[in-house]
């Protein structure tokens, strides 16, 4: 099992076999929480990321039609769970009274803090399409061919966001400098 | 900024590590879940067409044919019905006269040979044997056959099959020349179009049937060998089924009570899924122990119970007896019910997400809750990624309110019990009442993957909370995941009982019906000793109660733990004993025995077959009582019929719960002598149980 490829793994998976699945979860789990991590950067929240991936993984895999690879549909999955999170977590943010202020407090501690952190803050407040885009291209290092396949948009959207990305990125942290 | 710049900052984050335990969690839930969803494929499974994506067949034409009959159905029908039109038209027309006239012209030579008979039987069974039906040269046959097959409804699956099978016909039908039948005169002339008729009537159940041996056999080595013993993650310990003694050796057998019920109702939870149990999930004592049994009852609390005892002849061995030992508490009258503190510790982690366990546990627990009353209070621990409180200690009366915090719970996370079981208890002692019920009711399935992991660790802690007078019961939920062996263990120190609910019947028997025995005990640390009187025993042999067999010298200690008996339950233990007289002894009598020795007993122990101590605490006493009684002649009952019905059936169920466990001593007695023994002895019934009883019995028969 242990030699076995990923992708007769998923295929026994698919067939119901118990142990070819946990050998799956097993191989991909750091995968599934590195993306997590990486996306809502606190370790809780990719844990409980991860959690819920795997459960969506369990409860669809004897569906997976290999339209796409198992790698490319597990980063969907995550990215996809990634921003339900987010959401939740923004929203319940925005209920908080104190929204505004930890904003301000946010801002300044951005002057202070170092370059990488403010390009990530950046990256964060970017607006999700292009969020989830850059994520893909920048962080996990994919070409846009790979993003697109993910994201299930066009090669081209694709470069046109890491495009748009990249120029308000470079905006944002001129006028950083600049302040 | 350059690009390189942007990748190297966001390539290069720092990863912490992540957390090995909730990792683990994670793929325990994972796996469960997983596990469901194969269930309820396996429940849904619809054939062909999911069977082959499930098994992740690359597509062929004839999925892809499937796949575009699925998704543009309309053209697809009109096309077929366009085809199947213009194809009877064709024949009808065309091929009709030339048809009828081959027909009526292979019809005169039939004559029927015995050369031509043995033809046809060795065609047909050249076809069996092919298993797929072979396509004769036949026109008629397969022009008839496309056309019955294509007017009747199919399935999509069958229209692309049909698609082969008319494709092939077509080409048959253009390969078809006259040279044929100039070629094989005798096939064309012996088969008379009865045999086609017949041919083609075999040939329609066969397709048929092959689409329902799909469904039958795909599951077969998809799913079915994956079924319950192989995969199951049920955790039971291991029952050595206790062995035959010898009298001589060892006179005297010491064993603790057991009141618990679990094993019948989980039993009943595999036969009714049409699976047999494994052997450990089988435990005798307590699938006798599940039914109420009309023994005499004591009149007061001081002394709680007293035994009823009755030999007669062993159903399934005319050679040995059984001795059968009944007690049932004291009964409390409803008015005199203490006032309970119960807090339920609730598990509602991920793997309780399940329609058996946690919206049963809530309907169980509604059930329970309506019989409370404003004396009484109720609070709600519930446990899974952390342990919380939901309802803080409430009057019995404020069902709305309990209600409420009840329907609030929903399952998802892993599973902290050691937290739980620890707040829970908190609970209890805070809201301690002194002479009344404090217990403590715990849910689960049984998985405890964070906190105390370790079972002794928290079983140790159980025993130390017991002595605080807080009770601990267990019930049980689902199944895949349960984990019943440290359920017992818990229940067993916690000074409490363990219940199986698989439905809500099960559930309403536990918690409402017999509520006074599950919630209030009248006596703890039950032992029974019984010894044996060697002149008239040879050999004996207790059935089931293989996990509470204590020491000989346990029974005058206090400080041992035992079972506990609650209000109203009744507790059964059956020995199979096999008289010194009798022909049917297992083990041989020794030729050096010195026979002198054994006929010691005088006076008024002559006529004794065994002397019954029963040793109990009262529910607030640490020093123990002891009462006993021997069993004689008096209790003897020559026939079977004249022994009561009640005892008669617990008879019955002793024999099932062998037969389940491989039956090493029960001879040839077979399930359908479980069913006529119980059958004679139902009694009143009144609430169904042990008809229930037979229908099982007859399932496990089915089974086999």
């Amino acid at each position: 099992m242990e030699n076995l490829k990923e992708s007769e793994l998923v295929i026994r998976a698919k067939e119901g076999d118990p142990t070819a699945f946990e050998n799956l979860v097993e191989r991909n789990y750091m995968l599934v929480y590195t993306i997590s991590y990486k996306w809502c950067g606190t370790k809780e929240d990719a844990e409980d990321v991860t959690q819920e991936v795997f459960m969506k993984l369990s409860k669809n895999i004897l569906y997976f039609k290999e339209e796409s690879t198992f790698q490319t549909w597990l980063y969907r999955i995550a990215i996809n769970t990634a921003k339900d999170l987010a959401k939740m977590n923004e929203r319940k943010r925005k209920k908080e009274s104190a929204y505004i202020e930890e904003r301000k407090t946010s801002i300044q501690q951005q002057k202070e803090s170092s370059l990488a952190e403010r390009v990530h803050q950046m990256i964060e407040n970017l607006p999700q399409k292009l969020k989830e885009t850059a994520f893909l291209v920048f962080s996990e290092g994919m070409n846009h061919k790979e993003a697109a396949a993910i994201l299930n948009c066009a090669e081209k959207t694709v470069s046109w966001r890491v495009f748009q990305a990249k120029r308000a990125l470079k905006r944002n942290l001129e006028r950083g400098e600049s302040l | 900024m350059k690009d390189e710049e942007i990748n190297k900052i966001l390539q290069g984050v720092e990863i912490p590590e992540p957390d090995e335990i909730k990792k683990k969690a994670t793929i325990k839930a994972v796996m469960t879940e997983f596990h469901q969803q194969k269930l309820s494929l396996q429940k849904n499974f619809k054939g062909i067409e999911e069977e082959r994506r499930l098994r992740g067949k690359t597509k062929t034409f004839f999925t892809f044919l499937g796949e575009f009959a699925m998704k543009k159905s309309f053209i697809i029908t009109g096309g077929a019905t366009a085809l199947v039109a213009l194809l009877v038209v064709y024949f009808s027309v065309f091929m009709g006269p030339s048809l009828m006239m081959r027909v009526s012209t292979e019809q005169e030579p039939v004559s029927q040979s015995a050369g031509g008979r043995a033809e046809i039987r060795e065609r047909d069974e050249a076809e069996k044997n092919e298993g797929v039906p072979r396509h004769d040269t036949f026109v008629d046959d397969s022009i008839l056959e496309e056309l019955i097959v294509k007017k009747l409804p199919v399935n999509p699956t069958e229209q692309r099959e049909l698609g082969s099978v008319t494709a092939k016909a077509d080409k048959e039908t253009e390969g078809f020349t006259d040279a044929d039948s100039l070629k094989n005169p005798s096939i064309i002339a012996t088969k008379p179009m009865r045999s086609m008729a017949k041919t083609m009537a075999k040939r329609r159940p066969e397709s048929a049937g092959r689409g329902a041996s799909y469904s039958l056999q795909a599951p077969a080595d998809d799913y079915r060998s994956n079924e319950y013993k192989d995969v199951g993650r049920d955790k039971f310990e291991t029952i050595v089924t206790n062995p035959l003694k010898l009298v001589s050796e060892e006179p005297v057998s010491t064993f603790s009570v057991d009141v618990d019920t679990a094993s019948y109702a989980f039993v009943r939870r595999q036969l009714n899924n049409g699976v047999l149990p494994q052997k450990n999930a089988v435990r005798v004592e307590e699938m006798i122990n599940y039914f109420d049994y009309d023994y005499s009852v004591p009149a007061d609390k001081s002394r709680p119970f007293q035994p009823t005892t009755a030999l007669y002849q062993t159903p399934w061995n005319p050679d040995t007896r059984l001795l059968h030992i009944g007690i049932k508490g004291y009964d409390i009258v409803p008015e005199e019910k203490p006032v309970s503190n119960l807090v339920f510790l609730i598990d509602v982690s991920g793997s309780m997400n399940s329609h058996d366990k946690l919206p049963l546990l809530k309907n169980s627990f509604r059930l329970l809750v309506n019989t409370l009353d404003e004396d009484d209070t109720v609070s709600i621990v519930v446990y899974a990624g952390a342990a919380g409180t939901v309802l803080e200690p409430t009057k019995g009366n404020e069902r709305g309110k309990i209600l409420a915090a009840l329907d609030q719970l929903q399952a998802g996370g892993s599973t902290a019990g050691g937290e739980g079981v620890r707040k829970a208890y908190e609970l209890a002692e805070a809201n301690f009442t002194k002479d009344g019920l404090n217990r403590v009711i715990l849910a689960t399935d049984g998985d405890f993957n964070v906190g105390i992991r370790d079972p002794e660790e928290l079983k140790s802690f159980v025993e130390r909370k017991r002595e605080t007078g807080i009770f601990l019961s267990v019930l049980g939920f689902g199944q895949g995941n349960y984990h019943d062996a440290l359920m017992q263990k818990l229940a067993q120190n916690g000074n409490g009982n363990a219940a199986y609910i698989d439905n809500l019947n099960e559930a309403r028997k536990v918690l409402v019906d017999e509520a006074s025995s599950t919630l209030f005990t009248i006596a703890k640390d039950v032992k029974i000793q019984i010894e044996f009187n060697p002149k008239l025993v040879a050999e004996y042999r207790l059935i089931g109660y293989e996990s509470r067999m204590l020491k000989r010298e346990d029974f005058n200690n206090d400080k041992v733990d035992a079972g506990d008996i609650g209000s109203g339950h009744s507790v059964t233990a059956i020995y199979e004993i096999t008289p010194s007289t009798s022909k049917g002894k297992l083990v041989d009598d020794l030729r050096y025995s010195d026979k002198e020795e054994q006929a010691a007993t005088t006076g008024s122990m002559e006529g004794e077959y065994a002397y019954l101590k029963i040793r109990y605490k009262l529910p607030d006493s640490e020093k123990s009582e002891l009462l006993q009684t021997p069993i004689n002649r008096e209790n003897e009952y020559s026939r079977i019929d004249q022994v009561p019905a009640d005892i008669r059936f617990a008879a019955s169920v002793a024999a099932f719960g062998q037969l389940l466990r491989g039956g090493t001593f029960t001879a040839q007695f077979t399930y359908g002598d479980v069913i006529k023994l119980a059958e004679s002895a139902t009694g009143k019934d009144p609430y169904g149980y042990r008809h229930e009883f037979i229908n099982l019995v007859r399932l496990a028969g089915s089974i086999r």
